[in-house]
């Protein structure tokens, strides 16, 4: 077995620019240089297809089009018209994430969503700014959040407990969820993709099984980008309308 | 055309923009029925919740154990707990599955654009 190729090989992260701040290591690595790309090219692409908008929109309008109306019922739905103040956040987002996902999977390119740093990154800063969006909103009746209404005041050392840690699950889980299906998807892909090699004569059969595969994974690339996208506007609908 | 229509074209129009949006909206309301997630999806959501809480339960009693030097008791009361908030999660998210989204409140013909 080749161990020097192992399937994970693709998610090291190496340094292209080293850098260093006292102890702190900021070099500018391939995960950021991707993050770099994707997000001159959402900017460059909107900037790009809306740059002469003409009333009967042509394809790359269309496309911008879309992908803006798609976000803005997505927020709409959800938060109402007081929740427009967050659609820059969550378009932002999810061009982002969906951007990320799909260019992961060109070949040779790097899939930084596949990095639970910067998974777990996003969604402390979703955590973030829905506590604090509830606490403005709110002030300290944010707290009954903890303690559904009508629930007997006995059970409270019980239920508050629970209701905080599936509060604080949530980032956890929001991370979890996103870098654990990129990082199986692209693993899954590699370790078929060596089959190949070791299969001789017969290696179009995970060429085939690959290729299936590719298609499986584009969805999954654009519904996590979806889900961490439309979880964020639900997270942040109970932060709005707290019951 | 008829009586009760309002006599200017512009007007017309806006009215039947706003009748398309509202059948729009009532059929996207209808057709979630059928949820976009795979099995799969889902059996890998619920997964990931009841170990993050778990996780988080965990990782708080751990510490309350550190800080109070109390242990093992935060470790074990916060295991139940995590668990606890795990199934809750779970249950959260299963209720979810399949559920259209809350219906839009009712709005005349928006005249944002």
């Amino acid at each position: 077995m080749a161990a020097e190729h192992s399937p994970l090989e693709q998610f090291t992260v190496e340094r292209i620019v080293p850098l260093h701040i006292g102890s702190i290591d900021i070099s500018y690595t391939n995960a950021a240089l991707m993050m770099t790309i994707v997000v001159a090219l959402v900017a460059g692409f909107l900037l790009f297809a809306t740059r002469r908008p003409r009333l009967v929109p042509g394809r790359l309008q269309s496309v911008a089009e879309l992908v803006y109306e798609f976000t803005d019922r997505m927020v709409e739905d959800n938060l109402g018209e007081e929740g427009r103040a967050f659609f820059p956040f969550v378009f932002s987002l999810f061009m982002f994430l969906l951007l990320g996902n799909v260019i992961a999977l060109i070949p040779f390119s790097f899939s930084f969503t596949a990095q639970i740093v910067i998974t777990a990154t996003l969604a402390l800063f979703v955590f973030a700014l829905v506590t604090v969006v509830a606490f403005v909103r709110h002030g300290f009746h944010f707290f009954s959040f903890f303690f559904p209404a009508g629930a007997p005041l006995i059970m409270a050392p019980l239920i508050v407990p629970i209701e905080i840690v599936s509060y604080l699950a949530r980032p956890v889980t929001l991370a979890i969820r996103l870098f654990a299906n990129m990082m199986a998807g692209h693993t899954m892909m590699a370790v078929i993709g060596g089959f190949a090699v070791a299969l001789g004569y017969f290696f179009f059969l995970p060429v085939l099984a690959n290729v299936a595969l590719y298609a499986l994974e584009l969805i999954v690339a654009v519904l996590q980008a979806y889900v961490f996208a439309i979880l964020t506007v639900l997270y942040l609908r109970d932060a709005i309308h707290l019951h | 055309m008829s009586e009760g229509r309002p006599p200017d074209p512009l007007a017309r129009l806006g009215e039947r923009i706003g009748q398309a949006r509202r059948e729009q909206s009532e059929r996207r309301g209808g057709g979630r029925g059928a949820s976009p997630h795979a099995p799969l999806g889902i059996a890998f959501r619920v997964a990931i919740e009841l170990v993050a809480a778990l996780g988080v339960g965990l990782a708080i009693g751990w510490g309350l154990d550190r800080l109070l030097g109390t242990r093992p008791w935060g470790l074990i009361v916060f295991f139940f707990i995590g668990a606890a908030a795990g199934m809750l999660n779970v249950f959260r998210a299963a209720k979810d599955v399949g559920r259209a989204p809350p219906p839009t409140p009712p709005q005349g013909p928006r005249d944002r654009d």
